[in-house]
């Protein structure tokens, strides 16, 4: 800084010449320095005001800039990025048809580790051996000092089991919650239900993924957080589904069977009311699929859906069915039935000689092959095909269970004259027991088209027609005559007029060489009141044996129907059936004239 | 300049000083405050309890305060500074030992009728003895390193007792304002430029160090840096204020869902939605169109401040006048940046809106000062 002199000497001697106070200058020159000095702090403080100015500015734009941003933005709900955090863990339930629970979801919890946090692994380790005995003391020492930093230890945890984990009080141990499929009856309905797994698990909540029956058949609608709070409303009822249960349950102990099947359904509305396979399992703790023995053996197996069987003597309605329709018969018509009757090399014969002739109401009545297969013969192989088509008994039926596509029937390869006697009398075809009972509801119903159904439904189904309401009727009639004075007579139940008709099928053999000599699938097929039926209800017992007389009796006469009896007794009146005294029918008075 | 220069006549006096307050000033005060009441009370669901009362009888008892700083001559203040300030320290003593503990901290003192926070005295005395240290102090010695470092030793005193409480947000507010007031006081630039350079090294430093043998920091503090810079990752816990924020302006919207109509603060969503977020109930129910709107009115209050300091000739009724201004610029600016998730959640509240008592009176009566100054100047 060039500093001008405060009292230069040039100018003091001027001002002396003039005779001025030359203090004046000094003073003069000290305020225009001061002057000067404070003109500098202010120009700088100005700029400093200025760059501080122009930083307000900055941070009011970009406040503002960045309120108008936000408010542009769309405001959406945060979805954590954590690991496991976007897995939906609610389920929907399943009800029966009046709202009871087949199942919901239990929360529990899941046990896991954080080793790193551990205070006492030592202690943690020994204590959780000493709550679960399946652990092993060494083998969580070792992954609690080791390298992990996260371990599970146990998926599901009982509240007891909670408390005392919880009481070890280490820091390295936590619960995570669980959602657990609880099905609150147990092994009622366990193969409509299937079961769940858990599918991804997170630290947070777990996927609960339905593993089979309807839990998976419907497992998209049931995790469909938009639908958790509405149930799935099956056609079944639960009591209905108890009391079939357990009398087939008995039955089946009884009559020594190694499985046994039953299904109620609704012939118009085509509802499931209930199903049952028998051996069963608790769907709460599913079983691992078996991996020796017969598939269609094991517990998991729906005999009822997945089993396909040959039906035996229950098909024959069906013929006399396609006859009655055609016109080529009445009931009344005589059928020739000499037995044995032979095609080619192959030879035909009845359970008994029921005689020479036989009426085609007493065909039925008397279960006769002989009479049917001729009735079949002069049907034709193709109008046979073609009838059975529209029953629905040559592919899967749509009921909903994933398990359903699996009970595909059994077609002979060429459908020859044999084919399709032996067909009129239910050899040489399989078809599941669900295939039967509808088939059954369309004889009965007035002749139209049902498909079977597992959910609840508003009204009957209107399917195509496949045989007059005449028919129907006729065929009602000789099924209740089935029941009342022909192969079935066990299957009387005072006030509901059964009628129906049995099948006792010898099983094939295992190694495919025709058929078993002592091995009857014993079937029978029945609706009730078989005046105006309502339901149809079938039940199959697999090998059974009644051995009451003095030689095993095998056939459904002395098996199934016995415990379809027994079915009907129990349910009826909880269908809400009243029993009545049956109209006499005209044709009674001359048969006890017999 | 000593007050021996003034001359009586170009300076008010009695009650004639009322005339020559700074009204525009004044007003905009009174307009902020009233934003806040309506505020507290949509966030009350309409109702005068708990918040809006007592706020108002603050805001009644702040008036009454500044109008007494105001009317004291503005070099009474400038010979109390050394003792505000000792006061101050004092005070932040004492909460460290006699201090009630909230929310975590130890911040209050009972004054029984009401809980002082002498961190907020702080700011306004730290910046009243440092502009009365620069009036002192001649122009020609301010930028000489041993007269940089006394401002810089004042200004960490109080800093330090504030970051043992723990309190983050009052303590930057400490050094940014202290620090600001040294810039405008005319401190060469180059010191700036320094502590730029090293505190932007630090941050790189402390960066680069992440995840080698020699990290700086902890890594959960790593972790509140992740959550800061993406608040999504965690939004439950560290998250959760900034997300729910963000949010809450989005519904908002440019024009607001309406008075009262606020979902996002009304339904609980928000945490101290009455005190450091009440922002975000403003910007749902007044959208965009209100929050530029107190963006303005805060604005002005700058605006009048720095007009004031620049037309003042006496350095220190400037330099205090503009250190005020920074102070609450530096208030609503940390308070709307971190709501809007531009600066980390420190809690700072918005100046003269937000609920609570200490930062209302301290700040009511630092404009009292301005406008002491004011009046006060050379005419």
């Amino acid at each position: 800084m060039i500093r001008t002199p405060l009292r230069p000497l040039a100018r003091v001697l001027e001002a002396r010449a003039k005779g001025e106070n030359p203090d004046a200058i000094e003073r003069e020159n000290l305020r225009l320095r001061h002057e000067e000095m404070r003109d500098r702090a202010r120009s700088r403080a100005e700029g400093r005001l200025l760059v501080l100015g122009v930083l307000f500015v900055c941070a009011f734009t970009m406040v503002g800039a960045r309120m108008g941003l936000l408010a542009a933005s769309e405001p959406s709900e945060p979805r954590a990025s954590a690991a496991g955090a976007e897995i939906e863990a609610l389920r929907a339930d399943i009800v029966d048809r009046q709202g009871r629970v087949l199942a919901t979801n239990l929360e529990t919890y899941s046990l896991y580790a954080q080793p790193p946090q551990m205070i006492d692994p030592e202690h943690a380790a020994t204590e959780l051996a000493r709550i679960f005995p399946d652990l092993d003391r060494d083998r969580l020492i070792q992954d609690f000092t080791g390298t992990r930093k996260f371990l599970w230890i146990k998926r599901r945890l009982s509240p007891e089991q909670r408390q005392a984990v919880h009481d070890i009080g280490d820091p390295g141990l936590l619960f995570g919650p669980r959602d657990m499929r609880l099905y609150p009856n147990g092994r009622l309905a366990a193969h409509v239900l299937g079961g769940a797994g858990f599918g991804r698990e997170g630290v947070h909540a777990a996927e609960v993924i339905g593993v089979a029956g309807v839990e998976r058949q419907f497992d998209e609608q049931l995790r469909d957080p938009a639908r958790a709070s509405k149930p799935l409303e099956l056609s079944l009822d639960l009591t209905i589904q108890a009391a079939t249960e357990e009398v087939l349950l008995g039955g089946m102990r009884l009559l020594n069977a190694k499985g046994a099947a039953a299904v109620l359904m609704d012939v118009h509305t085509g509802e499931v009311i209930s199903i049952a396979s028998l051996p069963d399992f608790d769907p709460n703790d599913r079983p691992a699929p078996p991996t020796q023995g017969r598939p269609d053996d094991s517990p998991l197996f729906n005999r009822v859906v997945q089993g396909v069987y040959e039906l035996g003597s229950t098909f024959k309605i069906f013929t006399v069915a396609q006859a009655l329709e055609l016109g080529m018969v009445t009931p009344d018509t005589i059928i020739n039935t000499k037995s044995p009757m032979t095609w080619g090399r192959h030879r035909i014969s009845d359970f008994r000689n029921y005689g020479p002739e036989l009426t085609v109401s007493k065909v039925i009545e008397k279960s006769s092959n002989v009479g049917t297969a001729r009735i079949a013969i002069e049907i034709g192989a193709e109008r046979q095909r073609d009838f059975l088509g529209q029953l629905g008994l040559l592919e899967t039926t749509k009921f909903e269970m994933v398990e359903a596509r699996g009970g595909r029937p059994l077609l002979p390869p060429r459908w020859s004259e044999l084919s399709t006697m032996t067909i009129s009398y239910g050899h040489g075809i399989s078809a599941t027991p669900l295939h039967l009972a509808a088939a059954y509801a369309t004889m009965v119903n007035g002749g139209t088209r049902v498909e079977p159904t597992l959910l609840k439904q508003d009204g009957p189904q209107f399917g195509a027609r496949v045989i007059s309401e005449k028919t129907s009727e006729q065929l009602r009639r000789m099924l209740r005559l089935t029941v009342s004075q022909g192969t079935a007579s066990f299957g009387e139940v005072p006030g509901y007029a059964v009628g129906g008709k049995t099948g006792s099928a010898d099983k094939p053999r295992i190694d495919g060489r025709g058929y078993e000599t002592d091995k009857v699938l014993a079937t029978f097929a029945a609706t009730f009141p078989a005046h105006d039926p309502k339901y149809v209800l079938i039940v199959t017992l697999d090998e059974a044996v009644e051995t009451s007389g003095s030689e095993p009796r095998r056939t459904a006469g002395w098996t199934a129907v016995p415990v379809a009896a027994e079915v009907i007794r129990r349910v009826a009146p909880l269908l809400g059936l009243r029993p009545e005294i049956e109209p006499a029918e005209l044709t009674g008075i001359t048969l006890t004239s017999n | 300049m000593s007050y021996l220069e003034y001359t009586v006549k170009t300076v008010p006096s009695g009650i004639r000083k009322v005339l020559y307050l700074n009204w525009p000033l004044l007003l905009l005060l009174i307009a902020v405050a009233s934003v806040g009441f309506l505020m507290l009370y949509s966030v009350a669901g309409g109702s005068f309890s708990p918040w809006v009362e007592p706020q108002m009888k603050r805001f009644a008892l702040g008036l009454v305060a500044m109008f007494i700083v105001a009317l004291v001559p503005i070099w009474f203040w400038r010979n109390m500074a050394a003792v505000a300030y000792l006061v101050s320290l004092a005070l932040l003593l004492m909460v460290e030992f006699f201090g009630v503990t909230g929310m975590g901290a130890q911040r209050w003192i009972d004054l029984g009728f009401m809980r002082l926070q002498p961190s907020e005295l702080a700011k306004v005395t730290l910046v009243m003895f440092l502009a009365a240290y620069y009036d002192w102090l001649p122009m020609k010695k301010v930028s000489h390193p041993f007269w940089v470092a006394v401002p810089l030793f004042l200004i960490m005193l109080p800093t330090f007792l504030v970051l043992t409480q723990p309190d983050l947000g009052t303590a930057l507010l400490l050094v940014f304002g202290g620090g600001g007031l040294m810039f405008v006081a005319g401190v060469h630039w180059g010191y700036f430029a320094a502590v730029i350079a090293s505190g932007v090294g630090l941050v790189v430093a402390v960066f680069q160090s992440r995840g080698t043998s020699w990290q700086l920091l902890k890594d959960y503090q790593y972790r509140r840096i992740d959550t800061f810079l993406d608040p999504a990752q965690d939004p439950l816990n560290a998250g959760y204020h900034i997300t729910q924020a963000k949010i809450a302006l989005g519904s908002g919207g440019w024009t607001g869902r309406g008075f009262m109509q606020g979902t996002q603060s009304r339904l609980n969503f928000l945490p101290e939605k009455h005190t450091d977020f009440i922002f975000t109930t403003l910007a749902e129910e007044f959208g965009f169109i209100g929050g530029i709107s107190l963006l303005g009115l805060y604005a002005l209050i700058i605006v009048f401040c720095v007009a004031s300091a620049l037309s003042n000739k006496d350095r220190f009724a400037s330099l205090l006048t503009l250190g005020v201004a920074l102070t609450f610029f530096l208030y609503f600016a940390v308070n709307m940046s971190m709501v809007m998730g531009l600066a980390p959640v420190v809690g700072v509240p918005l100046p003269l809106v937000s609920y609570g008592g200490s930062a209302m009176l301290v700040l009511m009566a630092a404009f009292g000062l301005v406008q002491s100054a004011h009046i006060h100047k050379p005419r």
